[in-house]
């Protein structure tokens, strides 16, 4: 169905690697992932994880394999949407990317002090080798996960590494910006490690990617104790097919909440995982999306329970609207002996046109017997009576349906810890419920 | 009370005075006429009754005053102060001064009352203006009544009509029991202040405490600027909110009014009568 063509091939991967001037080791990681990627089958319908998600259309060759970096850029010399996006929150640190490169950075001092790592994992992979070696792709996402993370892990180019050292905590979020460029591959990475009792928040940025690709790779490594915050807000064009590989390893009682708002792309394939390895581990893993027009927003997800006493609590809640998509496919995996589980999962669909569609398979795979897993998957309309009594109560049609849908995303925004970040959410709401 | 009692500011008071008037009033969903000819005159400082059984059309002749969407006049006419208000959506209705208290209010989770009801009273009360509604499609935290005085006056109504001050931050009348929700439908109208107010059933579902205090809410909201058209079955509510006119309906209109006796009248003979004696010989509907 596709084809990798001379643009993709192993002396791409060479080129790719030479042109950052990587170590030998590197360099050896992505040739082994290019051999992952080229012995592994294409997706295809008959895959149970792509059965409603079709790469119809998806062609390889029609993109260029890399980008090349055009250096830093002052900070009066960024383009206006990545000024607003760097200055409408409150950080510790920003990093923007553009074009396969770091463009911009900002930071406090204090970081530093802290032992706090927060660059771009180019310079991660020069500066703290022994990092990237122990955590890149070892531990969370293999390269062999699927075969946009055997790509991703071939070409990798923007992407940030995230280290908090033992109880340290860094009280503002960490910022990363990505701004794709447009018709060409673009796999940006996220490598956070937070070390024995650390505490961060982290907000990736994603943006641009017009007539582009995406395949991206997302790793939280959560140490015991350690608490952890992650929003990765994808807005990307809507011409941009976008792939998404992520995972959280946590470890004895932890705390992460991982937020994954899916606005923009023309297609989205995320599978999104909590990996529970340490008892009294909490993770929450929450969602957003909001697919209009043609948009095909696909979340698929893992609760991995392999030790007892762990909690997990999923819910995704999408409006959808014109003639959109969405697909939400999740399991619950208890392992024998994760005795005292307490899972939960939600998928809520709210659909705005009779032309859209939600397709929602929850699932449960238990195999201790002293649990508590629940599951539900909703979907429903805005009912007229809604409108008609707000509207009866002053409020214009475009209020009144903006107000539902709002309410019905309200259970996940409420969850989102950084207050600009919600503003921005309800922004983009607001944007799409008047598109 | 066919003249307003006024005293000192009697042409302030004029100024302030308002007419709904229903004009032969038919009104259908597809083939099926339900409301067949309703003649109803209100002005401001009256409460007008108006008591029908089950599937009169009760309901139905709120919901067009009111501008829902579903309805088809037929025929007729609604004006205010004059002014045809059939061809405005129910939004525009609502900011000219019309307030309809829902028998069945339908809850929103996610919307708290406090955001929704600011969102409202911003618009009826003109903060919101027109044009940078329709500008900026409604965007909510535009052109907002202030929080603090928003706040002010939200508490000290919730005080003044028995409504917990923690429903500010609940989500809309969800997992409201019957009297919140009506207590809560009596606090809007407080915070909206309309000319006119229909309240359909707003006594439905009531025990008597409850019925006592959103009773006392609509006597406290019966000045002399505000008209109110009081929907019910029973008599039972009458006990406490004093009517002015009471109208029976029946079959899709209206086929007697008078003063506060019919209700008795109608409390005493029951709907029976009204078929035997009121509707027997007229039109068969």
């Amino acid at each position: 169905m596709i084809e990798a063509t001379a643009g993709f091939s192993q002396e791409t991967v060479r080129l790719a690697s030479e042109a950052k001037n990587e170590p030998d080791w590197m360099l050896d990681f992505r040739l082994r992932a290019w051999q992952h990627f080229e012995s592994m089958p294409w997706p295809e319908p008959t895959d149970e994880d792509w059965r409603r998600t079709r790469l119809t259309g998806f062609k390889l060759d029609n993109y260029a394999p890399y980008s090349t970096p055009n250096g830093a850029a002052n900070r009066q010399d960024l383009d206006p949407v990545l000024l607003e996006a760097l200055d409408e929150m409150d950080s510790a640190a920003s990093l923007i990317y553009q074009d396969g490169g770091l463009l911009y950075r900002q930071e406090s001092d204090s970081l530093a002090g802290q032992g706090v790592i927060f660059t771009d994992l180019q310079t991660a992979v020069q500066q703290h080798p022994e990092f990237v070696q122990r955590y890149f792709m070892t531990e969370a996402v293999s390269p062999d996960a699927n075969k946009f993370t055997a790509l991703h892990a071939a070409l990798w180019d923007t992407g940030s590494f995230i280290f908090v050292p033992r109880n340290t905590a860094v009280t503002l979020p960490l910022q990363a910006i990505l701004n794709q460029g447009d018709g060409v591959g673009g796999y940006h990475h996220t490598l956070l490690v937070a070390e024995e009792g650390a505490e961060v928040t982290v907000v990736d940025d994603l943006m641009g990617a017009e007539n582009a690709f995406q395949a991206s790779v997302v790793e939280l490594i959560v140490k015991d104790n350690a608490q952890v915050r992650y929003i990765n807000l994808q807005d990307f064009q809507h011409t941009a097919w976008n792939f998404l590989t992520g995972r959280a390893v946590l470890g004895k009682d932890t705390d992460l909440r991982w937020i994954q708002v899916s606005w923009g792309s023309r297609l989205t394939k995320a599978f999104l995982d909590l990996d529970l390895q340490g008892q009294g581990g909490h993770g929450e893993l929450l969602g957003l999306y909001f697919p209009t027009r043609r948009q095909h927003i696909d979340h698929q997800t893992l609760q991995l329970h392999r030790v007892p006493n762990c909690f997990s609590d999923l819910l995704f809640n999408g409006a959808l609207k014109h003639r959109a998509r969405s697909v939400y496919m999740g399991i619950i995996k208890v392992l024998p002996g994760a005795q005292k589980t307490d899972a939960f999962q939600r998928n809520g669909n709210l659909i705005l046109d009779r032309s859209a569609r939600s397709d929602s398979i929850p699932g449960l795979e238990i195999e201790a017997d002293d649990v508590r897993c629940t599951h539900a998957a909703t979907a429903a309309q805005v009912e007229d009576e809604y409108v008609f009594y707000l509207m009866a109560r002053g409020l214009t049609r475009p209020q009144a349906e903006r107000m539902i849908v709002q309410g019905f995303l309200q259970g996940v925004l409420d969850r989102v810890p950084v207050e600009s970040v919600m503003h921005k959410l309800e922004k983009v709401i607001s944007r799409k419920i008047s598109r | 009370m066919n003249t307003v009692a006024c005293s000192r500011n009697c042409e302030e008071l004029k100024t302030n005075m308002s007419t709904l008037e229903i004009q032969n009033l038919h009104v259908a969903i597809g083939d099926t006429e339900i409301l067949n000819g309703v003649d109803l005159t209100l002005h401001s400082g009256e409460i007008h009754a108006m008591m029908g059984p089950n599937g009169s059309g009760k309901s139905t002749l709120s919901y067009v005053i009111a501008g829902h969407p579903h309805y088809e006049v037929t025929q007729g006419d609604i004006l205010l102060d004059g002014e045809s208000i059939l061809d405005m959506e129910a939004d525009e209705r609502a900011r000219t001064g019309i307030f309809l208290a829902f028998q069945y209010p339908v809850s929103i989770p996610g919307v708290s009352v406090a955001n929704f009801l600011r969102t409202a009273v911003s618009n009826v009360r003109g903060y919101t203006s027109k044009e940078s509604a329709a500008k900026d499609n409604g965007v909510i935290g535009s052109n907002l009544m202030p929080m603090r005085d928003f706040r002010r006056e939200l508490n000290t109504k919730m005080k003044e009509f028995n409504v917990d001050s923690s429903f500010a931050r609940r989500y809309l009348n969800d997992g409201f029991s019957g009297g919140e929700k009506k207590r809560t439908e009596v606090l809007q109208m407080a915070m909206l202040e309309p000319k006119f107010a229909i309240l359909d059933e707003s006594d439905s579902g009531l025990d008597i405490d409850a019925l006592r205090v959103v009773a006392d809410g609509i006597n406290k909201l019966a000045t002399q600027d505000r008209g109110f058209l009081l929907i019910t079955h029973y008599q039972r509510i009458l006990n406490f909110v004093k009517p002015d006119y009471v109208s029976i309906f029946f079959g899709g209109r209206i086929v007697k009014t008078g003063g506060p006796e019919v209700a008795l009248m109608l409390e005493e003979r029951g709907y029976k009568w009204v078929e035997e004696e009121l509707v027997a010989g007229a039109v068969p509907v």
